[in-house]
């Protein structure tokens, strides 16, 4: 009993958090960017690295003598720079369309398509504390028991 | 020179598509180096992942980044694997090398190119040039009477919409949705993650699962509503049997069995297997404020001179591997129907092998006793004019 209303109170709590737009925003955006990676975890073998001690694949090579040119460390010298870098640099040598920029699609004109953040399946209510779609009380429970606010992004 | 095959390298974020021009077809080569949880000793560069025994949890490590070539490194230990003698032998001095690479390149990636293969590979030729443009110059060779065409290229890393006009590529129309079968294999491990199972860590068995299971719907809000029915009346339902790495290799989809079986690890799929390759045609459905494909073709179409635009839309052809939805053409083709004006014509060709395309156009320029001349770079050029002439032949 204790527990219930324990419970019962805390969700009264954390009702009337809402999250205010930027923090959605925010959310979104991170979403999103996590669509990008390559691997959600850790690499196994952090230690397993192209060395010396794995075996040379230029070795096979038929012309074995152009192998030592260029060791590792130059192409991490030569080739440093990341994404954003390449990007940004680009803006001085071409910076008029067309370019990476200019060629990205602009938005719909079609309206938004909602669908629940729990099933899938489209959905007509949003989350008052988080923005986020769900499509019946079933689905906002457990929208509010997982991600809800419980996310601190 | 006459009649020498080149070396034709489509080098992909995902798969190289590379091999002479000899050959019927190109060799598939992921483009990555693997490690895998099962072997602590060894790692998996580019086709050695066929000999991974256990495929689970399997950790990327990419050259690509956003659709660029960023990892050197890791990108030359694929290379010099894919060139070796058990894979694809080839000798760069005497053989001419054709190189894509991804539309608006970066200028340093492009020099860096340069350096990589005259320099350290010694080729005697190169000729750098986008996969749409090679893709193009396929089509043209089996439809020599068109006089534009509209490439549409959904790789791993995003998705382009290219007009070609009299064989000119028209850059400034050029648009690009950020959806690629990247992001729809990552999106699949974030919903079923959430509603089932833990599958962040398996890219490798839920990219299959995506190859098997997913499709395109050809009417969205139809398909959602028998997704939603119970029994029979839901034909969308199917269970897709995980692979164990000991009795299953590979997994596979079936019809949902009444009694659940203690000895495989299933997924329930449902509205999953079409609400991903969706965002394709509805990239604002996970938020991303850019056109789908069919809007995004009319648009672009639109942009165009009017009295080539009916051309356009009889020159509609697929490329790479996120076409490859069941589905695809038709929902293609119907969302276009709707969209385009009726008295236009409106053909969709979706090549036999959407990923070896671009190689294919490879094959074709090799036929063509100009183009070593006209196209290429050679080594000697590349000795005396270094990048300027590489920047002014190459059309990237
Ligand atoms: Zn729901
Ligand atoms: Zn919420």
């Amino acid at each position: 009993m204790v527990a219930e209303r324990e419970s019962g109170r805390l969700k009264e709590a954390s009702q009337k958090r809402v999250l205010d737009e930027a923090s959605r925003k925010r959310r979104a955006r991170k979403a999103l960017e996590a669509l990008e990676q390559d691997n959600f975890h850790d690499d196994p073998h952090a230690d397993l690295v192209m060395s010396k001690k794995v075996p040379k694949f230029q070795e096979t090579l038929e012309n074995k003598k152009k192998r030592s040119k260029r060791t590792q460390e130059w192409f991490k010298m030569r080739f440093r720079k990341n994404f954003a870098q390449l990007l940004e640099e680009s803006r001085s040598y071409r910076p008029d369309s067309p370019n990476y920029q200019s060629a990205l699609a602009p938005p719909s004109k079609l309206p938004d398509r909602h669908f629940c953040a729990v099933c899938g399946f489209p959905s007509s209510y949003t989350c008052v504390q988080c923005g986020a779609r769900y499509c019946s009380v079933r689905c906002l429970g457990t929208h509010q028991d997982t991600r809800c606010l419980k996310w601190t992004a | 020179m006459s009649g020498k095959p080149f070396f034709v390298l489509d080098n992909g974020a995902y798969t190289l598509k590379l091999g002479k021009t000899s050959e019927e077809k190109p060799k598939l080569i992921p483009n990555a180096i693997m490690k895998a949880k099962s072997e602590r000793r060894r790692l998996f560069v580019g086709s050695d992942i066929d000999e991974c025994r256990d495929a689970s949890g399997l950790y990327y490590i990419l050259p690509f980044q956003k659709g660029y070539l960023i990892n050197w490194d890791t990108e030359k230990t694929i290379w010099d694997h894919a060139f070796s003698k058990n894979c694809c032998p080839v000798s760069f001095p005497d053989t001419p090398l054709v190189f894509t690479e991804p539309l608006f390149n970066f200028q340093p990636l492009q020099e860096g190119a340069n350096e990589i293969f005259f320099e350290e590979y010694d080729c005697c030729h190169l000729l750098r040039i986008n996969s749409v443009d090679l893709s193009q110059i396929k089509y043209q060779s089996e439809h020599p009477d068109s006089k534009a065409c509209l490439v549409i290229d959904c790789g791993y890393s995003f998705t382009h919409v290219v007009p070609y006009v009299l064989g000119k590529r028209k850059s400034d129309l050029i648009r690009r949705i950020e959806v690629g079968g990247k992001l729809l294999t990552n999106h699949l491990k974030d919903i079923i993650s959430y509603r089932q199972l833990h599958v962040m860590d398996e890219t490798y068995v839920m990219n299959q699962v995506k190859e098997d299971a997913c499709f395109v719907a050809q009417e969205f809000m139809t398909s959602m509503a028998e997704a939603q029915r119970k029994g029979p009346a839901n034909s969308i339902l199917k269970e897709y049997v995980l692979p164990d790495f000991t009795s299953i290799r590979r997994g596979y989809l079936r019809d949902p069995k009444s009694e659940p079986e203690e000895s495989v690890q299933l997924l329930r799929l449902n509205n999953e297997r079409f609400s991903v390759p969706e965002l394709l045609f509805h990239p604002s459905d996970i938020g991303l404020p850019q056109m789908g494909l069919a809007e995004l073709i009319m648009h672009v179409i639109n942009e165009c001179q009017e009295d080539i635009q009916p051309h356009l839309l009889r020159n509609l052809v697929l490329t790479g591997g996120s076409t490859m939805f069941p589905g695809f053409e038709q929902r293609l083709m119907k969302d276009l129907r709707a969209l385009a004006p009726c008295e236009y014509q409106i053909k969709i060709t979706m090549p036999s092998d959407p990923i070896g395309y671009a190689w294919q156009g490879g094959k074709v320029l090799s036929t063509n006793a100009k183009a070593l001349k006209e196209k290429f770079v050679s080594k000697q050029q590349y000795e005396e004019h270094g990048h300027t002439i590489c920047a002014e032949k190459f059309d990237i």
